[in-house]
């Protein structure tokens, strides 16, 4: 069943009625020396959904996730994860969450089936219900022949996979990862955001924190951009991104002489950026569209007499959302607050 | 018994068990716990073993038999500190979040890891008592005596264990843990570890009156020697039973304050 949401964009959400799988309202965090790491943040996530939590270093994401896991209260306002209220109702929050911390805090001494046996029995599985869990999760994750080793002879990507494992020990209704692959390589990084959709696609909500365009872009339903400890934009990466603009199509021109007369052309079409005295021979055209506009862009400059070298379609990024809700570019910047979590 | 006590239950044999088989895994765990004890035995016994011919020194079979009370009680302090070095560790490197972020009660994440301490105290005391037997001591109050030791040593080991987590936790430091380390030497020699009471200088004589430690070290000493004149048996179970229940509440107190602050 899908719905639309109220900012337009498309949730999926269980038949029956059930509780959002996470309900924040007017939510503060301030740590020592009246630091906000989040301020005032509202925020839903609909049961079945993935939610892409994107801003960068210092954000506010880790103490969002961290008050939504129980490991910290919040100063105002409140958090409900599954329907149950994070510090009043903090153990059937417990019960009903999966959680992989953005350090994967695993002890190195000890093997994965190890590990996943003794998660296990913190979630009330008994000796032989955890290790046949165990089992299931080590083949899930990839880590079968790995499973004996000690977790200190892990590559990263390896502790990751084990990380997930771990949290979906007791099969958790809503899936917190706090930047699942930082600092992993990119096939790494691919094999998890597999693991993640397939999660996904067997019911469980993942609420996802990253500071990686691309993992929001590939992964969520939603995006919401957190920064200095606010919501600044929310909605579907495809509905973040019309709302800042169309798609712009890159013509080169085979002659820069031509320039002039493929603006005239094309001007009919859509929006001209303006010319690039550097570049005589690009002309940048903002289209509804974006690549559906290409037909029409070449049949225009050929009735004009002008020969096309090349045509791209560049469409705005999540990081042009973000540098135009926020003013400033994702990658490299970073806030001091949510490092004091 | 309820279910969730049960539950609880099982939580606290997890943590323990993960506790106790971690502290076998790495040499740098091993060496204070197994090693250091033994290596302050073998230089007592072998360079101070002369104290035997001091007048007031009690009669016993040996002078490692006098001693080793002190290595069993050295051994449980330090296992005790492991504890706290153990879970500051947790704390500092995040594998506490994960316990924290389960569905626990707060007190089983701390008795879990005393109870892995409860383990590693007995595997020592026993190893204790078996290579000084080798060594040449004898133990007159037979094995009941020996078996009793080993529960005072855990015990005791609780104990130190209570407060070096409560100390971990309410620093969530290891460097700290790590420094406190000597200290656990000054608790050993303000109670009559090596040498009995009476040959402690009027100082540290008064001291020892008031360091619990003294009283399950000479509890130890009695047992062991079967002569209750050298140590109360009782007393001894007391002090360790008090300092174990006084320093897990104090741990458990240190958690929630933590929690609370959080």
């Amino acid at each position: 069943m899908r719905l639309l949401s109220s900012t337009g964009s498309l949730w999926r959400v269980s038949s029956r009625a059930s509780p959002l799988a996470v309900e924040i309202r007017s939510l503060v965090r301030e740590f020592k020396g009246s630091i906000r790491a989040i301020d005032g943040l509202d925020l839903d996530v609909a049961p079945g959904e993935i939610y892409g939590f994107l801003g960068p270093n210092g954000a506010g994401k880790t103490t969002t996730v961290r008050v939504l896991t129980t490991l910290l209260r919040p100063t105002s306002g409140t958090a409900r994860v599954a329907g149950h209220d994070v510090v009043h109702d903090a153990d059937a929050v417990r019960r009903s969450i999966g959680v992989a911390l953005q350090e994967a805090a695993i002890d190195p001494l000890m093997t994965g089936r190890e590990l996943l046996r003794m998660q296990g029995a913190l979630h009330g599985l008994r000796g032989a219900e955890a290790k046949q869990r165990a089992v299931a999760l080590l083949d899930r994750v990839g880590l079968t022949e790995a499973g004996d080793r000690r977790v200190g002879g892990y590559s990263g990507g390896m502790r990751r996979r084990l990380d997930l494992a771990l949290a979906l020990v007791h099969r958790p209704d809503v899936l917190f990862l706090d930047e699942p692959t930082t600092g992993l390589d990119i096939t790494s990084r691919s094999a998890l955001w597999r693991e993640v959709r397939a999660l996904n696609a067997e019911g469980t909500t993942v609420f996802l924190t990253t500071q990686y365009l691309e993992e929001a872009e590939q992964l969520a339903d939603r995006v919401g951009i957190i920064a200095r400890g606010r919501l600044v934009a929310e909605g579907t990466p495809a509905a973040l991104k019309a709302k800042i603009g169309e798609p712009t199509l890159h013509v080169e021109l085979a002659d820069a002489a031509d320039a002039g007369r493929a603006r005239a052309a094309l001007a009919p079409l859509g929006t001209l950026e303006e010319a690039d005295e550097g570049e005589p021979a690009r002309v940048a055209l903002q289209a509804a569209g974006g690549s559906a506009a290409i037909a029409p862009v070449i049949l225009a400059l050929d009735e004009a007499g002008v020969a096309v070298g090349t045509i791209e379609v560049e469409s705005p990024s999540l990081d042009d959302v973000f540098l135009a809700v926020t003013g400033s570019k994702l990658e490299g910047a970073a806030y001091e607050a949510d490092e004091a979590a | 018994m309820s279910l969730d006590l049960l539950r609880e239950g099982r939580v606290v044999g997890a943590l323990g068990r993960r506790g106790l088989s971690v502290q076998f895994r790495k040499a740098q765990l091993l060496m204070p716990t197994f090693v250091l004890p033994l290596m302050l035995l073998a230089v007592i016994s072998s360079g101070t073993s002369a104290a035997r011919d001091l007048p007031q020194f009690p009669d016993v079979t040996s002078y490692i038999t006098f001693i080793v009370p002190g290595t069993i009680i050295q051994g449980a302090l330090l296992a005790g500190l492991t504890t706290g070095t153990a879970l500051a560790s947790d704390i500092e490197f995040g594998f506490f979040d994960r316990l924290l972020s389960a569905p626990v009660h707060r007190t089983s994440i701390i008795l879990g890891r005393l109870f892995g301490t409860v383990g590693l105290a007995m595997l020592q005391a026993s190893f204790f008592l078996l290579v000084a037997l080798a060594f040449g001591a004898r133990y007159p109050g037979g094995v009941d005596a020996a078996l009793i030791t080993v529960v005072l040593a855990a015990f005791t080991a609780v104990g130190i264990g209570g407060i070096a987590s409560a100390i971990a936790i309410r620093t969530g430091s290891l460097s700290l843990m790590q420094s406190i380390f000597p200290f656990v030497f000054v608790l050993l020699f303000t109670a009559p570890a090596f040498f009995p009471r009476e040959l402690l200088t009027p100082v540290l004589r008064d001291v020892a009156a008031y360091n619990p430690l003294t009283y399950v070290v000479e509890a130890v000493r009695g047992l062991l020697a079967g002569d209750a004149g050298l140590g109360d048996p009782w007393i001894g179970l007391a002090s360790a039973v008090g300092l174990a229940v006084t320093m897990t509440a104090l741990a458990t107190f240190a958690l929630k304050a933590r929690l609370r602050a959080a």
